[in-house]
């Protein structure tokens, strides 16, 4: 997700240590401090938009089910013993990473009242054809509406919080 | 960028393995630069993606989760 809203990836980083490695715990703060000065520091305010959009993802259904569950899925039989390749899990993942990112995205430019699917695009920086496949995931899930019409162009509002 | 820009790495670390590696390598003196602010957890499995975010949105330059 750090991908798609445009955020180093390298921000984020996540090392195993045990409590008898202090050599490497020490090492990889070296190497994390390393890299991350090389990126320079954390625009936070550039990156608003994106970050609570994020923040809408994490706090989605499908992602707080999916999250931590991409073990289980590929190392266990389900019911019909058959199991899920680790490939497909990826893929599942990455689908939901990048539906649930981009509904954070419209409900976010949404929240200061409506707007048509053309200024979303604008907004959000999507295509018009996303803004239009995901506004209509938002539709079915009741969190997003049509409005009223400005001319002849539909306008659209967000149900969520 | 100035010469003497030093990120601040926002830090989650259990408390039983990374934090006590992190004790070890005090003790043994291992030297590493002081960018992490440390946030200490009983398990690495309780940091929520919602807190890493909430870090970058505080305006970390870093997140660095270990267990």
């Amino acid at each position: 997700m750090l991908e798609l809203a445009g955020i180093e990836r390298d921000r984020v980083q996540l090392r195993r240590v045990s409590a008898a490695e202090g050599a490497l715990f020490a090492q990889y703060v070296n190497d994390v401090s390393e890299t991350t000065t090389a990126m320079g520091p954390f625009e936070k305010d550039k990156f608003q938009l994106q970050l609570a959009a994020m923040e809408r993802a994490f706090n989605t259904r499908r992602l707080r089910w999916l999250t931590g569950m991409e073990y289980h899925l590929a190392n266990h039989d389900n019911v019909y013993e058959t199991r899920t390749s680790p490939e497909l899990v990826g893929e599942i993942l990455d689908e939901a990473i990048e539906s649930e990112y981009h509904k954070g995205l419209i409900l976010e430019v949404l929240k200061d009242g409506p707007l048509s699917v053309r200024e979303m695009a604008e907004k959000t920086g999507l295509k018009v054809y996303t803004i239009s496949k995901r506004l209509n995931e938002l539709e079915n899930d009741g969190l997003a509406e049509f409005d009223s019409h400005e001319g002849s162009t539909p306008k659209f509002i967000s149900l969520a919080a | 960028m100035t010469e003497n820009y030093e990120p601040k790495i926002l830090a989650f670390l259990c408390n039983w393995c990374a934090y006590a590696g992190a004790d070890l390598a005090g003790v043994s003196r291992f030297q590493y630069p002081p960018t992490l602010r440390v946030i200490r957890t009983m398990c690495s499995g309780r940091v929520d993606p919602l807190y890493v975010i909430e870090g970058l949105k505080t305006g970390y330059d870093g997140v660095f989760v270990s267990g």
